[in-house]
């Protein structure tokens, strides 16, 4: 992420160097026992603190123009206290006022800046949210993604649908399960690689999760197996929906691959989690075997 | 040169399996100058096929790579590695007749592709259970390395007889929260809390024909293993080199001594290395008659006498008293028990 930052990175020296100079050529230095050190304990944490803030925010967050306004904002933060914490040390004469200036001009526009900028990441956040929505029902936890495809791994899947087996028994709604399994996936990945495997995983649960509602839930099984949750759908809708995505799926194959997708519906009535996505296993190898038809037309 | 190998010496190839193990955390967000930070590995060192590495920067860099939390890791490494085109081990077990050549030839090599383990070989029944045991200490990382071993003959069978529904897999490790993945990458039974990391493969499968068999290639293959193994010779880990002395010994005692001697060190020298793989000769020997006790146990009817005698025990009361230290149960009950799960 640093290496988006490189200007932002060499600034703030130069800058507080400059201070330095200034307040150095303005003013005299004092004695020691001039020195109030608990003032310089207390200003200087301040001082640590705000540039911890702006090294935070030059770690974790992209280039853009939420971040050019959290980092401006602080970098006058961090000048305003650091010319704070220096009068500490310096005298400067009473007719001259610059450094007074310096020192409680750039806080409140830096604060003013920094506000600002957490108003935009505010925004950001939500239009992330709503992107997340799909994916992120119940909580958000990174060690419960899948680091490939990032969508939600099977700990997760578990948490969901116990919770809203019960949600819609109680309120007498369907619930469909859908599963898809990559048909011969590992003979794919033997004559083409893993890289081309894992390509082709996090394109498929890319253009997965594109069809899903808001209420939906994606989440990647096992290896090359996915499931995905459909709330407040009945069979008949639910296989609807498989057909669509079936469709839709065949836009992967390109010339190369031409790998198959299988892909079972399964309404949940009376079961657990476990049993209910035992069941929909067992069918997915019944689809496979060829003794039940999977739901979708081969193309 | 020793016969015996340690943490730091550098006997594996970064072309088998550290390389594979990069690229699959690099697409899983893992970023290469995190994964490799604090082992002595360059990222210019990837680029050269005869670069190597030892055993501390491959577990370090294992523990780096688990941080993403990606528990498919070790079932695709197997994948990765037994089908990489530049292993010509890993080529020759595919060309080879059957499985039965085919895990004569990878027994053989194996120090080239996965030194970490040793494999022993035992009949029961009409099965045969090849079962996995560390060959230097692996510490936290001795389940994803089992895990490893395990699929990559699973994925073996898999690929060449087309059929794994046949095979029991016994893992050491407690039953995991996410067990359909095992199910799912090897399609057959696996148990957990086990005595041992075994596969047990039915003999069935031993002669059956593999379908990429080539009699003139496996020869090429075998060539090349041949070739790599002037400039990467057999040495076994220490601990597999004590273990099997101790166990050849079996039933009189073998003393620290002794097993000094035959590995060409000094008694301390034998303890201080002994200490950087966190054990003792006692635990080590104590160890091997557990495992052979398990095994004695699983292959016949033996009395209590009878495994006393072979494990050299002085009677059958000190061989009670240590099997109820080892497994909580005595050995009558142990053997009532289903003959895989204790």
């Amino acid at each position: 992420m640093w290496r988006q930052h490189l200007l932002k990175i060499n600034l703030p020296l130069p800058l507080l160097s400059a201070g330095l100079m200034l307040a150095l050529t303005l003013g005299v230095t004092k004695s020691p026992a001039e020195i109030d050190w608990f003032d310089v304990l207390g200003e200087g944490i301040v001082l640590l603190v705000a540039i911890l803030w702006l090294t935070l925010i030059i770690s974790s967050r992209p280039a853009g123009r939420v971040t050019e306004w959290l980092y401006y904002g602080s970098l006058l933060l961090v000048c305003s206290f650091f010319l704070d914490l220096l009068d500490e040390f310096i005298r400067y004469p009473a007719h001259i006022r610059t450094m007074s200036w310096l020192e409680s001009l750039p806080a409140p526009i830096g604060m003013l800046a920094l506000t600002y900028g957490l108003i935009g990441w505010h925004r950001e956040q939500r239009v992330i949210n709503r992107q997340l929505q799909g994916r992120e029902l119940l909580l958000r936890d990174h060690r419960l993604l899948d680091p490939l495809t990032k969508l939600y791994a099977v700990d997760y899947l578990y948490a969901v649908l116990a919770r809203d087996l019960e949600l819609h028994r109680a309120e007498q709604r369907s619930l469909s399960l859908l599963m898809l399994n990559i048909r011969q996936f590992s003979a794919f990945n033997r004559q083409y690689g893993a890289a081309a495997g894992d390509d082709y995983l996090i394109k498929l649960s890319e253009l997965c999760s594109s069809q899903l509602r808001a209420s939906d839930v994606l989440c990647r099984y096992v290896g090359d197996r996915f499931v995905i949750l459909l709330a407040n759908t009945s069979l008949q809708q639910a296989k609807i929906f498989a057909q669509h995505m079936q469709q839709h799926l065949t836009k992967l194959n390109h010339h190369e691959s031409n790998l198959k997708i299988d892909i079972v519906v399964n309404e949940i009535t009376r079961l657990t989690a476990k049993q209910a996505l035992q069941e929909t296993e067992e069918m997915l190898k019944a689809s496979k075997a060829g003794i039940a038809p999977s739901v979708l037309l081969p193309s | 040169m020793t016969t015996h190998f340690s943490f730091t010496d550098k006997n594996l190839l970064l072309r088998h399996g550290p390389t594979a193990v990069l690229q699959l955390a690099q697409r899983r967000g893992g970023q290469l100058h995190k994964l490799l930070s604090g082992t002595s590995i360059f990222e210019q060192d990837l680029m050269n096929p005869q670069s190597r590495c030892h055993h501390r920067d491959w577990l370090k860099l294992l523990s780096h790579c688990q941080q993403l939390q990606s528990p498919e890791l070790p079932f695709l490494l197997a994948d990765s590695v037994l089908n990489h085109r530049n292993i010509a081990l890993c080529q020759s077990i595919a060309v080879a007749a059957n499985l039965a050549q085919s895990l004569k030839q990878l027994c053989y090599f194996r120090h080239q592709l996965l030194p970490a383990l040793y494999p022993k070989i035992k009949r029961i029944d009409n099965k045969l259970m090849l079962s996995f045991k560390p060959a230097i200490a692996l510490g936290v990382q001795q389940h994803f390395i089992s895990i490893l071993a395990i699929s990559f003959l699973v994925k073996l069978i898999r690929q060449q007889l087309a059929d794994s529904s046949q095979l029991h897999v016994l893992l050491k490790q407690a039953t995991p929260a996410n067990e359909q993945l095992f199910k799912a990458h090897w399609q057959c039974q696996v148990s957990f809390n086990q005595q041992f990391d075994a596969i047990l493969i039915p003999l069935a499968y031993w002669h059956q024909s593999f379908a990429d068999s080539n009699p003139h290639r496996f020869q090429q293959y075998r060539q090349a293993c041949y070739q790599l193994n002037q400039r990467l010779p057999a040495q076994r880990g220490l601990l597999e080199h004590l273990q099997r002395q101790i166990d050849r010994a079996l039933p009189r005692q073998l003393g620290i001594e002794d097993a000094a001697a035959l590995l060409g060190l000094s008694c301390s020298s034998l303890k201080r290395l002994l200490q950087q793989h966190n054990t003792n000769f006692a635990a080590i020997a104590d160890e091997v008659r557990r495992d052979k006790a398990h095994l004695l146990l699983l292959q016949g009817n033996y009395s209590n006498r009878q495994l006393a005698e072979q494990l050299g025990y002085s009677d059958e009361h000190n061989f009670r008293r240590a099997f109820k230290r080892w497994t909580g149960m005595l050995p009558s009950s142990a053997k009532a028990l289903t003959p895989i799960s204790f």
